[in-house]
């Protein structure tokens, strides 16, 4: 039995910032995401993150080392690959359904069915009710269930999500928490995940990869076999202590 | 890193000569009358002329109209019999335009600040100001000389008050934005008022209000060329259009020659004061960070 | 409800604010009432204009003076026929010159050569005063029509032209990442995301561009006054002079500036409802 190739992967990749004093972001990262297979990328602020996400998501062309997806080298942006920003990306002179169905629009999909796709994924994350809203009626927390949205209307097989919840307060972010595991259930998919928040890595991934300060390298590699689906409880279990523990320990 | 600003200079530069090469060309192929599209070299001709000033003997009759010495038309016959030069005319203007700056920029600044401070003022101003600034600066000049007579002050003051009320709204928004996002959490630090404007208010609204500067700065020039078409014995907008507009009421009939050489003046008049502006703009803010 | 103390951050309701609007506004009303009633007899009716004397000049005309020439203005038809004719030189400038800069500005917010290219030009006429173009259209393209709408087109392109340069140019990155990602192509990134978040910043320097096309036309008329128009009116007013129709003249003017800025605010409001406004 061969292994089959992994969605994502990439191979010694480093990015140095161009400028007048150049900044090393990554070194030498190597690191896999399997099919349907949900991996959190654990690091401090400012280790490379963000920029290995958007390499990943074709925005940025690796200084050296390589990254594939589906086993042929990254070229660009793709829709076949989800991205969520970490900035506020929701564009404020578009209403939530707008929005949401913007990335049909780009595919030339007739209004009929992009309504179709648009209204479910609305009423997935429950904002029914602000579909004719502007941006500006909505909470962070919901703007970034937008997004989120936004992006699976046009049925990635790949998510790449950069801090989603990052701005949020702990009980807006938990509640998102559980909204984002709700919808990965439904449809599973291929989820890179970024975070400085080990208890969110812990509770929503299959696999956690904790990156070192800048310049970020792969410093620990974790399996998160808690039983799914997840809720209040498996916050609270032994077993979830017992991660958080060992990942602390890796990062002190 | 270093190519993009040289690129940026060759466009530029094969922008501007492929324009005037046109113009050459066009000018001189006989199209139009030399009159109506003078052509490039006349233009340094009369150029020249403006800025050597007196011609030596009484222009008479005859002589205006000849081609031959130069470029000789009536405008600028007219003007060299009364002295004009392009310096002098430019000085003129210059002078007024700092003149509507220095006492334009205090008086507006001053009500766009009071207004900004206080809710109170701002009510019972705002609407004053919103009905004054709606009327074109230069459509008072008529009446404002019925009042002052004759002199200089029917000129300054359209570019004092459209300088005021240029002024007016970057101060009040630098203030009042100032007033609502640091204020609070400035005076809960317990900052009081002096040091709030020292160290909060000033550095704050001070971008908004050089920008603001930069701007009104051209309006400035607009008001002051304006004003000077429109009744003046001297500066730029006098020697645009050969003088005596207001006294005589007749059409112009200026020489495009003139015209030319003193938009293009004034064109690097205004580009080189902004140029100040803006660099003491750029020392001013890293005195104010 | 309770009383509200009186200061930026609680301030006083919309009526407490229209009722000291319409005070102040009323009390100027008043003093220049008092002011033209004081004055009657006793301010100089007969000024020097430095080559000659003017005679019968109302420098303060009192209000049943301005209503009777109101009156006048309105019922011989110079008023509105002035009126229309400024109003439209004003709004065809606006259309031509908005359309040019717009589509020139989008262009070199766009492509960097295009900026390159056409920067000593919108320098150039950033800082000509438009009115000194005046004498040079006449000659060009003759006293008629042609020259005066040229002119308000030439005044409003260049505010223009700048104000969406800096709109393209200031687009977040975010969302024109987002877009990309989302598969958007450039044609569509354009259409959708350039053009809505540069919007504002085109409709603000639109709103400039009007304020100056007032200034400019009022002046162009005042130098080549002819056919019925309020640059005209003033001409004439100024002529005699005639300081009623002088007054009437100024406050028609300004009643239009006003009239076409607040238009010209709510259909910026309207065209940026999915903005977030700061109160
Ligand atoms: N555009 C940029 N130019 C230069 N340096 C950058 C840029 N973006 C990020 N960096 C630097 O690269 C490092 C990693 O940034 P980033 O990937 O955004 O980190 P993270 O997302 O983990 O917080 C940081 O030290 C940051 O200062
Ligand atoms: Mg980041």
């Amino acid at each position: 039995m061969t292994a089959p190739a992994p969605r994502l992967e990439a191979v010694d990749v480093g990015y140095t910032y161009p400028g007048a004093t150049p900044t090393q972001a990554l070194e030498k990262i190597g690191l896999q995401v399997h099919d349907n297979e949900f991996v959190a990328l654990l690091g401090p602020v400012g280790c490379g993150k963000t920029t290995l996400l958007r390499i990943f998501a074709g925005f940025l062309e690796p200084t050296t080392g390589s990254v594939r997806c589906d086993g042929a080298t990254v070229d660009g942006p793709s829709p076949q690959r989800g991205y969520v920003l970490q900035e506020d990306a929701i564009f404020p002179w578009m209403t939530v359904r707008e929005n949401v169905e913007f990335g049909l629009l780009a595919r030339g999909i007739d209004p009929a069915a992009r309504g179709a796709v648009g209204g479910e994924l609305i009423e997935l994350i429950g904002l029914s009710r602000f579909e004719d809203a502007y941006p500006k009626e909505l909470s962070a927390g919901m703007s970034k269930m937008v997004e989120v949205a936004r992006v699976l209307a046009t049925d990635p097989a790949i998510l790449l999500l950069d801090e989603p919840f990052g701005a949020l307060d702990a009980q807006t972010r938990a509640r998102m928490q559980d909204e984002l595991a709700r919808l990965w259930e439904r449809r599973r998919k291929t989820v890179l995940f970024v975070t400085h928040d080990a208890e969110e890595a812990l509770y929503l991934a299959d696999r956690m990869l904790v990156l070192s300060p800048r310049p970020g390298r792969v410093k620990a590699d974790f399996r998160v076999d808690l039983p799914r689906p997840r809720s209040l409880e498996t916050r609270f279990s032994p077993a979830f202590s017992a991660l958080k523990r060992r990942i602390w320990e890796t990062l002190s | 890193m270093r190519r993009v600003p040289t690129q940026r200079f060759v466009l530029g530069f094969a922008s501007l000569a492929a324009m005037v090469l046109a113009y050459t060309v066009l000018s001189n192929a006989h199209l139009f009358r030399p009159e109506v599209v003078p052509p490039t070299q006349e233009i340094a001709v009369a150029f020249t002329e403006l800025v050597v000033g007196a011609r030596p003997p009484p222009v008479t009759e005859g002589d205006m109209h000849a081609g031959h010495h130069g470029h000789s038309s009536a405008h600028v016959g007219t003007l060299l019999q009364q002295g004009v030069t392009l310096q002098d005319s430019l000085a003129i203007t210059a002078a007024r335009v700092l003149f509507g700056l220095a006492a334009g920029v205090p008086l507006g600044v001053l009500l766009g600040v009071l207004m900004g401070w206080s809710r109170r003022a701002d009510d019972y101003l705002h609407p004053l100001y919103v009905l004054l600034r709606s009327v074109p600066p230069l459509a008072l000049i008529t009446y404002v000389m019925l009042w002052l007579g004759h002199g200089e002050a029917h000129r300054l003051i359209p570019i004092v008050y459209a300088v005021a009320a240029t002024m007016v709204i970057p101060a009040y928004h630098g203030v009042r934005d100032v007033l609502v996002t640091y204020v609070v959490a400035a005076r809960s630090l317990g900052a009081r008022r002096w040091l709030l404007v020292r160290k909060v208010l000033l550095p704050a609204a001070g971008p908004a209000l050089l920008a603001g500067l930069r701007y009104a700065v051209a309006i400035a020039w607009m008001t002051a060329v304006g004003a000077e078409m429109l009744m003046s014995e001297n500066g730029m907008g006098n020697l645009i259009v050969g003088g005596g507009l207001w006294a005589s009421r007749t059409q112009t009939k200026a020489d495009p020659a003139v015209v030319i050489v003193g938009i293009v003046t004034l064109a690097a008049a205004g580009w080189a004061m902004d140029a100040l502006a803006r660099s003491a703009t750029a020392r001013l803010t890293r005195w104010v960070r | 409800m309770p009383p509200k103390k009186d200061n930026f951050f609680s301030g006083p309701g919309i009526r407490t604010r229209t009722a000291r609007a319409l005070l102040s506004v009323g009390a100027l009303a008043v003093v220049y009432g008092i002011a033209s009633e004081i004055g009657r007899g006793r301010l100089p009716d007969r000024i020097w204009l430095g080559t000659h004397y003017v005679e019968n000049v109302q420098l303060l005309p009192p209000y049943p003076s301005l209503a009777e020439e109101t009156t006048f203005l309105l019922e011989s038809g110079i008023l509105t026929s002035s009126i229309a004719v400024s109003a439209g030189r004003v709004l065809l400038g606006l259309l031509l010159g908005g359309a040019f800069g717009i589509l020139l500005g989008i262009a070199t917010g766009r492509a960097t050569r295009a900026e390159y290219l056409a920067d000593p030009w919108v320098t150039f006429f950033r800082f000509t005063p438009a009115l000194a173009l005046l004498p040079l259209f006449v000659l060009w393209f003759g006293y008629g029509e042609g020259s005066k709408v040229l002119l308000i087109a030439t005044s409003v392109a260049v505010v223009t032209i700048l104000g969406a340069h800096q709109g393209v140019r200031s687009v977040p990155r975010v969302y024109l990442d987002a877009a990309a990602a989302l598969g958007a192509s450039p044609g569509l990134a354009f259409r959708k995301i350039v053009l809505p978040a540069a919007l504002p910043h085109i409709f603000a320097s639109l709103r400039i561009g009007l304020g100056l096309a007032w200034v400019t036309i009022v002046v162009a008329e005042l130098i080549d006054a002819r056919m019925p128009s309020l640059g005209y009116l003033l001409t004439l007013a100024g002529a005699y002079p005639r300081v009623p129709t002088m007054v009437v003249g100024i406050a028609t003017i300004g009643a239009l500036v006003l009239a076409f800025d607040l238009l010209a605010l709510w259909v910026h409001a309207r065209a940026t409802r999915w903005m977030r406004r700061t109160a």
